[in-house]
Parts: C-alpha cells; structure tokens; sequence
C-alpha cells in the first residue's frame, strides 16, 4: 500500500518531468511506426508477389530482431551521419518493427482462402483488383496482430533509447535503478504500460473500421 | 455456342493428361452435363473455357470466335461462373457479393442494386433480409444460392456451373435443381454443368459427356445414355435401375395404346396426364391396384397405359 501511495506522489511531484518524457516517447514510438508501417508494408507486399524474396527477407528480419537492442542502439551511435539521439533510436526502432510487420502482411496475404482468389479471377477480376478488393481487406486481421505486436515492442523498446540521448521514459526507470528508487522504476513501468495500452487501444479501434464484419468472427483465430 | 475441338491438358510435372482430346459442342441454350468420377478432368474442362486453365492444345470457340482471341478477364465477365468451393468473398455483404461483375462492368450503381434485389429473389432467397449479411452468417445452401445468383448478374449467355449444388443434403439439392430447372426454362442460358452425381446428370442435362480419366466415354441425351449405354463403364455409372431411370424420362404419351373406342379408357379406374413419366404411371397404378392407367390430355382421354406394355419397353431397353 505504502509503495502504490508513494508511487502516485512521485507521479504527482514531478508531472512536469513525466509530461515531458510521455510526450518525448510518444513522438519517438509515432515516428517510428508511421515509418514502420509504409516501409514494412511495402515490403510485405513486394516479397508477397516475389514469393522467392519471401524467404530471406523474413530471415533477414528474424535476424535483425534477435539483435539485443542495447548494442544495436550502441552501433548506430557509432555512425557518424546517425550519432547519438532520435536518428539512431528511430532507425534502431524501425529494424525491430520489420519481423512482426513483414511477417504478418506476407502471412495474411497468403494466407487468403485460394477458392475465394479463384472465384475473384473466374468472376474477371484483374489481378491488381485481386490485390486490392480480395488479398489485402481479407488479410486485415493477421496485419493487424502483427501491427499491434510491433507497436507494444516499440513502446517498450524505446525506454532503452535513453542510453543514446533520448529523454523518454526510459530516463525515470534508469535514473530509479542508479539510485536505488523503487518509485521511479515503478512509475516509468506504469506510463510505459499505460502508453503501450492506449496505442493498443487506438490500433484495435482502428482495425476496427477497417477490417470488415465480415471476417471480424474469424480474426480471433490467429 | 461452345465448342472444344481436340482439347488436351497436360498439367506441369505430370504425364497423364487431365483431359485428353475432348472434342464436342453444346448448343445454345441447353445444358450440357459432364458427368464421372472425381478427378476425371470436369473441373478442367470448365476452367479451360474460361480460360482460368490454358489448354495444351486444341482449340476452344465460343459462337465461332476462338477463346484465345479474347482478353481473358472481359471474357470471363461474359461467363458467369459457379466454382466449386463457392468461394464467396467473406468480407464483402451478399450484396456486394452477388454485384461483383456488374461492378467490374462499370453498371450504374442503382442498376446494380435493384439488379441484385432482382437475383436474390430469383434463387428463393429473401432481398431484404439477406443482402446486408456477410456469407458466414448463410448456411451453406443459401450460400450455393448467392454463388449461383452471383455468375447471374451480369446476365452472361453462358454458364459454367461446377458441381453447384453439392455442398448441400439431398433435399435442399432437388429443389434447388428444381427451381435452377424452371428458371433455365426463363433464362435459357447456354450452360456447362459439372457434377459426379449420374442422377442429377440425368435430372439436368439436355445433353450429357460422361467422362473418365480425362477421356470422353459416351456423349448423348439422358435417354441416348440410358437406352444403349457405350460401355460397361457408363452402365455401371448408371446403375442398376437403368430400366426405372428410363421410366422417369419417358412420357406415358410415348408408350400408350391408342383405343379403338373411348369407352375403353374411360372404364380406366385412374388417369395420369400424357407429358407425366411412365414412372408416375407406374406410382399411380400401384395405389390404384390398377394394371392400367388412363391417359389424359387437358380433360380428354387419349389413350391407356398398361403394365405389359410397361414391361415390354422395359425388356426392349434393356436388351433382355
Ligand atoms: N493445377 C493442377 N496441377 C496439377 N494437376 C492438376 C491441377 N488441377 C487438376 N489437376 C489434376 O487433373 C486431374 C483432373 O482434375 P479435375 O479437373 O479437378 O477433376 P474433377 O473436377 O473431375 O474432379 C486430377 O488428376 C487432378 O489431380
Ligand atoms: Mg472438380
């Protein structure tokens, strides 16, 4: 009880300071996905229709992702056009949406049900009309997991960015762990959750005005 | 008109040929029923005159004009298509399931929707209560209904219908042929229907190509196919109620005695009309305890039936 009471007085003695983290770390984790999502996407879709790309791309991705973080962030630092603050964070951040994104687009576009492809080409549908009308609203929901898995990871990730400049989060948990002070840790962990939830949120809001009703009852099978 | 001459698919990384140098013709506005055992090549042949298959060679024409002349996805939109796995789309509404091609055609959008008002009404299913509904929420066969109703939109002249009402009981399979029956005899559609069921074969074709491993067997009407089967393959096909398979496509007309005098057929103790299959006769004498039916045209007698001559034809059929 004692801890959950401090906890929101530390909150409460430094909103100002937390404020400012929030908002570092919301516009790092918004940058990155909105980069994430038109490259990765892209991408996905490239090695969906070059299917013998498919392979070593996800590898590629797979790879990048085992990465430790802490030493990706590191070695880009020692870039000197990328050095220390957002480039590196961001890039760093960008690699590791890859597997989660990459995946799911080829995944959901593949795995679109062969008969309903079929039936869209015997009704002379072109293969772009295919692509877009068929393939892509029907792979919505696999997508959509992949996206909301990658904007959790990111939120979570970029506390670590604080080591290369950043000041988010990431700053109160490491300045709590020097010191000794279990409120800060707790209290970064709790905004980062909480931030992590709200895009959650956000994101499930918007796959739902885009995925169709229609297969909103078989989502729930991936 | 569809005509196939010579048409062979060998499929990549195979040796047999799916379909083997098919060569027949349909007619306008009949049904034409390929008929056989799984992996026969019926679904190949249907896909080839959409193109959807290219065949390896042999030529495909349609009203003369060889297939391969024509764009493939404007060709396709002239032929409606029923496939297999119906393969409806489960993201869109049934609506826009069934305007699929009239979309693709560019149709002004309130001709669409009162065009698929129109369809779903035609395959029995209820307009108001169906079209905003997404497929999973369709048995599955009010589901074979928007796939047959979705290959009608666009009012194409040709039909290819694979195994069509298959994934449904027997029940819900004979009134939607029923019903498909009676709206070819509106429509009058040229038609290609695929199934591996001899009697629906029987029930729907004009014209039938039994096949096997890619090969033409027999090709004929249903009373050809009946009457002087081409081999023990069709005859086993056909079953061994060949004799009361023919009944049914009989008319009783065909097989009456026409009576010196009226008298006669009047003192029938029941009547059946002459366009009714000898089969029916046959039902009606039974609950009669009857050996002759009368047979009626509009409200005059014109003839009898009887169970020896019945027996006779039965015998001539049959070859013993
Ligand atoms: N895309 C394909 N690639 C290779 N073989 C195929 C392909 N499609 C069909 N076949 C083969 O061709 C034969 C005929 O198949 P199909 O036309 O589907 O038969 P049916 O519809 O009569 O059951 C089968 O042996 C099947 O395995
Ligand atoms: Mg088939």
């Amino acid at each position: 009880m004692e801890v959950i009471r401090d906890v929101f007085l530390f909150i409460f003695n430094n909103s100002n300071r937390i404020l400012e983290y929030t908002v570092n770390h919301l516009s790092l984790v918004l940058t990155v996905l909105a980069f994430s999502l038109v490259l990765w996407i892209s991408v996905g879709l490239i090695i969906s229709k070059y299917d013998r790309f498919a392979t070593s791309v996800i590898g590629l991705a797979n790879i990048l992702f085992v990465i430790p973080s802490i030493s990706l962030f590191g070695l880009f630092v020692t870039i000197p056009q990328l050095g220390l603050g957002r480039k590196s964070a961001a890039l760093a951040l960008i690699l590791y949406a890859m597997m989660p994104l990459v995946r799911n687009v080829y995944r959901g576009l593949k795995s679109v049900d062969k008969s309903v492809i079929d039936a869209g080409r015997g009704m002379g549908m072109s293969t772009t009309q295919i692509l877009y009308q068929i393939q892509i609203p029907m792979a919505w929901p696999v997508v959509f997991a992949g996206i909301r898995v990658a904007v959790v990871m990111i939120t979570g990730m970029a506390t670590v960015a604080t080591f290369i400049g950043e000041r988010n989060i990431g700053r109160l948990i490491h300045h709590g762990i020097t010191r000794g002070n279990a409120e800060m840790i707790i209290a970064g962990a709790l905004v980062v959750s909480l931030i992590a939830l709200f895009l959650d949120y956000l994101m499930g809001l918007l796959e739902k005005r885009v995925t169709s009703p229609g297969l909103r009852h078989s989502s729930e099978n991936y | 008109m569809i005509q196939l001459e010579q048409v062979k698919k060998i499929f990549p990384q195979t040796t047999v040929p799916a379909v083997d140098e098919i060569t027949f013709s349909i007619n306008k506005g009949n049904i034409c029923v390929f008929v056989g055992p799984s992996g026969c090549g019926k679904t190949t042949i249907l896909r080839m005159i959409n193109r959807l298959v290219e065949p390896t060679s042999g030529n495909i024409y349609i009203d003369g004009e060889n297939i391969l002349h024509v764009n493939s996805d404007e060709l396709r939109r002239r032929i409606g298509y029923v496939i297999q796995q119906v393969g409806l789309l489960p993201h869109r509404t049934i609506e826009q399931n069934v305007g699929l091609v009239p979309r693709l055609l560019k149709w002004p959008e309130a001709r669409i929707k009162a065009r698929v008002m129109e369809l779903l009404e035609v395959v029995g299913l209820d307009p108001s209560e169906t079209a905003w509904k997404y497929p999973y929420q369709l048995s599955g066969g009010q589901m074979q209904r928007v796939g047959v109703a979705r290959a009608l939109a666009a009012d194409p002249p040709i039909m290819l219908m694979d195994e069509p009402f298959g994934a449904v009981d027997p029940i819900v399979r004979g009134r939607l042929q029923d019903e498909f029956l009676r709206l070819q005899q509106e429509v009058k559609k040229t038609i290609c229907f695929v199934t591996h069921d001899i009697n629906e074969a029987l029930k729907m074709g004009d014209y039938i190509v039994v096949m096997n491993k890619g090969k033409l067997v027999q090709k004929g009407t249903p009373m050809e196919l009946l009457s002087e089967p081409a081999n023990d393959f069709v005859k086993d096909l056909i079953g061994d109620d060949r004799g009361v398979k023919l009944l049914d496509l009989t008319r009783a007309e065909s097989l009456m005695m026409v009576p010196e005098s009226y008298p006669v057929a009047r003192d029938c103790p029941c009547f059946i009309d002459a366009i009714q299959p000898v089969k029916m006769a046959l039902e009606v004498m039974m609950k009669n305890d009857s050996d002759v039916v009368g047979v009626r045209r509009g409200d005059k007698v014109i003839g009898t039936l009887s169970w020896t001559e019945i027996k006779k034809h039965i015998h001539r059929i049959s070859g013993d």
